[in-house]
């Protein structure tokens, strides 16, 4: 029933945006399953909002403002300063007694920094890979891969697309902040592995190999970091991306002809760290 | 590149009906655990503060509906009411730890009555091997739950998920072919999965959060596998059920993301973190 018979219907020519807009009801069936997610950031809105007074969240408001074109971003972009929140509320869930506020902030924003740094990494590491399977749609499209299956092109743009929406989740947070959307990539992991790989890659095992070597330090960083994350509002986030990037290595894997599932507990070798250059 | 308007349309439609009728088949023996799970909790006496203390964590993701619904500070002040003694936080670990065990004792009695079915022999190959590495992946991760339970000073659990189980026993009639069986192992996993997910944001000890952390990505590749398996079988493409697929030109264009529906990977299964605690 599904087996493609070309001689019943004229085949067209299709460009990878066009197949990117038709799957994109895939996108929106995802969309309605984003509750974490909005869970996640409305909980940095809420507890930014019960620890600020009404005048310091109408400075926050609008200075940041509210900045997005999709609901998931609507949702992000109203923590506002949800790291900073986090740096002001520390690990202690009770009210200040103000006795000591100075410490609790200098230790507060120890921990704002660190999770700023880590949400900058993970920004990176997605841009990395969304680049990188821009970069295999270019070569496919431009026929360097040989034939390429349908299934694989939806594979690449739909899992590209969720690594753009793991980017613009974090880079909400980073901007809740204050400070500046991370739109680069991770040049040690591109220098390192991205392009000599690449370089290397003539068809579509090859460049589900070099996917597979993204998605399992992806996937391997966000383990890493989940006991240092600070903010439960970040572990979290942590939480809900993680597990995609896993998904997307057992698709690669079965493609490749591995077995998917290899480990019966995910793994941190190959995890990047914050000394990565990013840019 | 050319593919078949008509086809992509109608595989890309199919996929998003597959994904919806998993949520729908989910969402109905989740409404019975949820029943389940009231009844058992209007039969049984928690422990107050412990019931407290899970009622904050599940209280940090409602809180957010509250806050969202304009009531500025109302979430906050709920909130306020459940302050959280420390040796109720072990507590709760230690709960959600035994639930996640389970859970798991559970997917291994479910696996290894799928082993015993009549048609089990006539599974593809690279199916039956999944179903035995995947039983013996759950049986590792039941211990891994039952170390870090003990180490905080909790008992092992043994027995299924008092929940789940019914909802297994109720299926088991069903389970006349692969169809069935697949469905049952889709929510089993995603259960689980969803439940690790939630937990990884809730659990307090830093060595219960690296366990949940480092298994929960695993069952989502559980899930993966099971939903690109299911979408094969539906589509009449069994040959192509193989280590790799034999021919993955002739695998629809749908196949290629129908294993990772969401970008961010939900909890509205999550089981609550009494649910499976040793009585």
């Amino acid at each position: 029933m599904t087996q493609h018979d070309e001689n019943q219907h004229e085949p067209i020519a299709i460009s990878e945006r066009q197949l990117t807009q038709m799957t994109a009801h895939l996108e929106e069936a995802h969309q309605a399953t984003l509750p974490v997610m909005h869970q996640a950031v409305a909980e940095w809105d809420d507890r930014l909002r019960s620890e600020n007074t009404p005048d310091e969240l109408a400075e926050m408001r609008a200075k940041f403002g509210r900045p997005s074109r999709r609901g998931f971003l609507i949702g992000a972009g109203a923590t506002l300063g949800g790291l900073v929140l986090a740096a002001c509320s520390s690990d202690d869930d009770s009210t200040s007694s103000g006795s000591s506020s100075s410490d609790t902030k200098a230790s507060a924003n120890s921990a704002l920094a660190t999770d700023l740094k880590i949400a900058a990494l993970a920004a990176a590491l997605e841009n990395t890979a969304v680049a990188t399977y821009q970069a295999g749609i270019d070569a496919a499209t431009a026929g360097k891969l040989g034939t390429v299956p349908p299934a694989i092109v939806t594979f690449a743009t739909t899992a590209q697309q969720q690594h753009k929406d793991h980017a613009a989740a974090w880079n909400a947070i980073i901007t809740g902040a204050g400070k500046p959307a991370v739109d680069g990539i991770d040049i040690t992991v591109n220098d390192g592995l991205v392009q000599p790989e690449f370089a290397k890659v003539t068809d579509v095992a090859g460049l589900a190999k070099l996917a597979l070597a993204l998605e399992d330090a992806a996937a391997a960083t966000y383990l890493s970091v989940i006991p240092v994350v600070s903010d439960p509002g970040g572990v979290k986030t942590v939480a809900t991306i993680q597990p995609v990037e896993m998904q997307h290595s057992a698709i690669l894997n079965f493609v490749l002809g591995q077995y998917p599932v290899p480990n019966a507990f995910a793994k941190t070798d190959g995890a990047r760290t914050l000394s990565d250059k990013i840019g | 590149m050319t593919i078949d308007e008509r086809e992509l349309a109608e595989l890309t439609q199919r996929s998003r009906d597959v994904h919806a009728d998993a949520m729908h088949e989910a969402r109905e023996p989740l409404a019975e655990i949820v029943e389940v799970g009231r009844e058992q909790r209007s039969r049984n006496e928690l422990d107050p503060e412990v019931g407290r203390v899970f009622a904050t964590k599940r209280n940090a993701r409602l809180g957010k509906g509250l806050g969202l619904l304009g009531g500025v500070g109302i979430g906050a002040a709920i909130l306020g009411l459940f302050e959280r003694p420390a040796f109720a936080s072990k507590a709760s670990d230690i709960q959600m730890l035994q639930t996640a065990a389970s859970i798991e004792v559970l997917a291994i009695a479910a696996y290894d009555a799928v082993l015993g079915l009549p048609f089990a022999g006539d599974l593809p190959a690279v199916v039956q091997t999944f179903v035995t590495t995947t039983k013996d992946q759950h049986a590792e991760h039941l211990q891994a739950f039952n170390a870090a339970a003990t180490a905080l000073g909790g008992a092992e659990q043994t027995m299924a998920d008092p929940a789940l189980a019914p909802v297994v026993e109720q299926a088991k009639p069903g389970l006349t072919g692969p169809g069935p069986v697949l469905d049952l192992a889709i929510l089993l996993e995603d259960t689980a999965a969803q439940t690790y997910v939630a937990n990884v944001g809730a659990l307090e000890d830093e060595n219960a959060k690296k366990v949940t952390a480092s298994i929960m990505g695993v069952e989502a590749q559980h899930v993966s596998i099971l939903l690109a398996v299911k979408a094969l079988l539906d589509g009449g493409l069994v040959d192509q059920i193989a280590l790799p697929p034999s021919d993955l030109g002739a695998l629809p264009a749908a196949a290629g993301a129908v294993g990772f529906p969401n970008a961010f990977y939900p909890t509205e299964l999550a089981a609550p973190a009494d649910q499976g605690a040793v009585k």
